[in-house]
């Protein structure tokens, strides 16, 4: 299946790199204010109109009005923003190199919207409506044509890839991601975040943060689809047991007013739902079309490596 | 008085007797304490006027005031634009305008100036009308408003799917996330806050070049706003938001030459309504008095 194939390659090539990575530092361990001397001041017939200007988590919010919690839920260091004056009759090219927390948190914000063309740009690069975005080490990349033509789409590709030649740090994805069952994965679905208000913008259980997630709760959320049939599954890995334990009670009691552990149980929605909890991950199963693929499911992912 | 009546309650303004045929005229915020029904039916103006953008695109401002005066005379169906004015406001109203200020698409200046002359117009200090966003709960003006003018462009939203009237009052409560769970959908009960409740007179949603979609950490591109050229006015933001937004659909459609649903679902529309009691989303529901020219209106 195509679609396993593809995650398959992601996954290994980013989980065997993971010995290799070194310290979340970016380039050359300055983080994002040392690339800004080195991004390119042209790009195709465009010119830097600008010497870059850099952003922090307070001032972010002066910049990227309305859509900077996004940032700073996936622990943003800091922005590197400049912007490129194309030549005439062509808009203008804003770059936005994002310092996240870490390596995962680059790949959890990348995910957070995964539409468009794969393009071979840095890591998981795609492009759509003149955006291009990926991420590489720590780094969220995003180059944004304001208007869309064949020479601005080359700029853009060409400016993401000068970007991405800077950063000699490749990260890996998370490890959690490597815990996901590969059988019936849509790869376009898969969200990594540790927080409740990222979630909530994918999937919404409902009101109040049951989970406890944190910054020390990495969780991935997916959507299967095996034989026409489809649920979410959502991961989330604790420091302990306990914390687990108990965001496994009250998830349960919020999908199916039960205690986990007990298999499916058939919701009010008329879906199934399961909990279940695998030392310190839980595993929660939500909307599964039938109890076989419910089950299945929560059947399929394994304790944390170590025990949890 | 009428004026009063709308602030207060629906049963006290039946009780004026103020002749005004059209229920629907009574929106958001006035289903009172007493557990009255939302209205049966709203009423909504679309005014578009093929001059409305200058050749750079820019909003003119003269013609603007036209079509905002036009529409407000039509939503109270009179053809005198400073009497419905007046039946909106009048001496001794504290008259906060809630704009937008977002960079890429903010309310035009020229539009805010236009209410504020009407608004003054009608019989308001001019040291008792205010226009605001971000600052509005420090704004001292707005701090003793008697009655508010809600208006921003409409465009596609990060959190809530699409910035509407009803998502345009979030700027009223200290932490606005915490109305970003589930697309924004308990954003009605912001308007039921009782700094608010019952003071918003008028809603003018501007659809002069809406955002239909949006890309980047920006959330904007202009390839996905489009000169429409018209506002939609009336005084129920549930029936102007959900007119709004099958415009905004129905460009989606026609753009991409699929169905593209809007991602997150602006379903805090319908929620404000069906939770809230904030108005009239069912378009079956909903009369739009169209003025002006409608080819590709939607």
């Amino acid at each position: 299946m195509m679609r396993v194939q593809i995650w398959e390659a992601l996954v290994w090539a980013g989980l065997l790199s993971l010995p290799l990575v070194a310290t979340a530092c970016g380039d050359r361990g300055g983080g994002v204010a040392s690339l800004r001397p080195l991004v390119p001041a042209q790009v195709g017939g465009w010119q830097a109109a600008d010497h870059g200007e850099l952003y922090d988590q307070e001032s972010i919010f002066s910049y990227i009005d309305g859509h900077a919690e996004v940032y700073l839920a996936y622990g943003m260091k800091g922005c590197l923003a400049r912007r490129y004056t194309g030549p005439s009759g062509e808009a203008d090219i804003a770059l936005d190199v994002f310092e996240m927390g870490s390596p995962a948190d680059a790949y959890g914000v990348a995910s957070y919207d995964r539409d468009g063309e794969s393009v071979d740009i840095g890591r998981d690069g795609r492009f759509r409506y003149g955006w291009l975005s990926y991420w590489k080490g720590p780094f969220f990349v995003s180059v944004t044509a304001e208007s869309e033509s064949a020479a601005a789409r080359e700029a853009v590709l060409e400016l993401g890839r000068s970007v991405a030649a800077l950063i000699t740090d490749n990260g890996a994805p998370p490890p959690l991601i490597g815990a996901l069952p590969l059988s019936g994965l849509d790869v376009n679905s898969v969200r990594y975040l540790h927080s409740q208000q990222i979630l909530d913008t994918h999937l919404w259980l409902g009101e109040g943060e049951v989970l406890g997630l944190a910054p020390d709760t990495p969780a991935a959320l997916v959507r299967y689809l095996r034989d026409g049939r489809s649920a979410h599954l959502l991961l989330v890995d604790y420091p302990d047991g306990a914390r687990a334990e108990q965001a496994a009670a009250a998830i349960a009691g919020r999908l199916f007013a039960g205690p986990p552990g007990g298999g499916p149980t058939l919701g009010q929605d008329g879906r199934w739902h399961g909990v279940d909890q695998r030392g310190a991950r839980l595993v929660v199963v939500i909307g599964a079309a039938n109890e076989e693929l419910a089950a299945a499911l929560l059947s399929e992912v394994g304790a944390p490596q170590g025990g949890g | 008085m009428f004026r009063r009546s709308m602030v207060i309650t629906r049963r006290e303004f039946v009780r004026s007797g103020s002749g005004l045929a059209a229920v629907g005229l009574l929106g958001a915020g006035r289903r009172d304490a007493e557990g009255q029904e939302p209205p049966a039916r709203s009423r909504v103006v679309l005014i578009r006027r093929t001059d409305a953008l200058g050749e750079d695109g820019a909003p003119d401002g003269k013609v603007l005031h036209a079509m905002l005066n036009e529409a407000v005379a039509a939503l109270f169906e009179t053809s005198e634009p400073a009497a419905a004015w007046k039946r909106l406001f009048g001496p001794g109203d504290v008259v906060g305008i809630k704009s937008n200020v977002w960079r890429n698409l903010p309310t035009p200046p020229a539009l805010e100036e236009a209410i504020r002359a009407e608004v003054i117009g009608a019989g308001v200090a001019p040291g008792d009308v205010a226009v605001d966003d971000r600052g509005v709960l420090e704004n001292p003006v707005f701090k003793r408003a008697t009655a508010f003018i809600n208006t921003r462009p409409m465009r596609t939203h990060h959190w809530s799917g699409l910035g509407t009237c009803l998502k345009n009052m979030i700027m009223f409560v200290p932490r606005p996330a915490d109305y970003h769970g589930d697309a924004c959908a308990s954003l009605g009960a912001i308007w039921r806050l009782p700094e608010i409740e019952g003071k918003v007179r008028l809603n003018v949603l501007v659809m002069l070049t809406p955002q239909f979609h949006g890309v980047g950490p920006h959330s904007f591109s202009p390839a996905f706003v489009w000169p429409y050229k018209g506002l939609l006015v009336g005084t129920d933001p549930v029936a102007v938001d959900a007119t709004g937004a099958r415009i905004i659909e129905a460009k989606r459609r026609e753009h991409f030459g699929e169905e593209r649903p809007i991602s997150p679902p602006p379903h805090h529309i319908q929620i404000a309504d069906t939770r809230y009691g904030l108005g009239v989303s069912d378009p079956q529901r909903i009369d739009i008095v169209r003025l002006g020219f409608m080819e590709s209106a939607l």
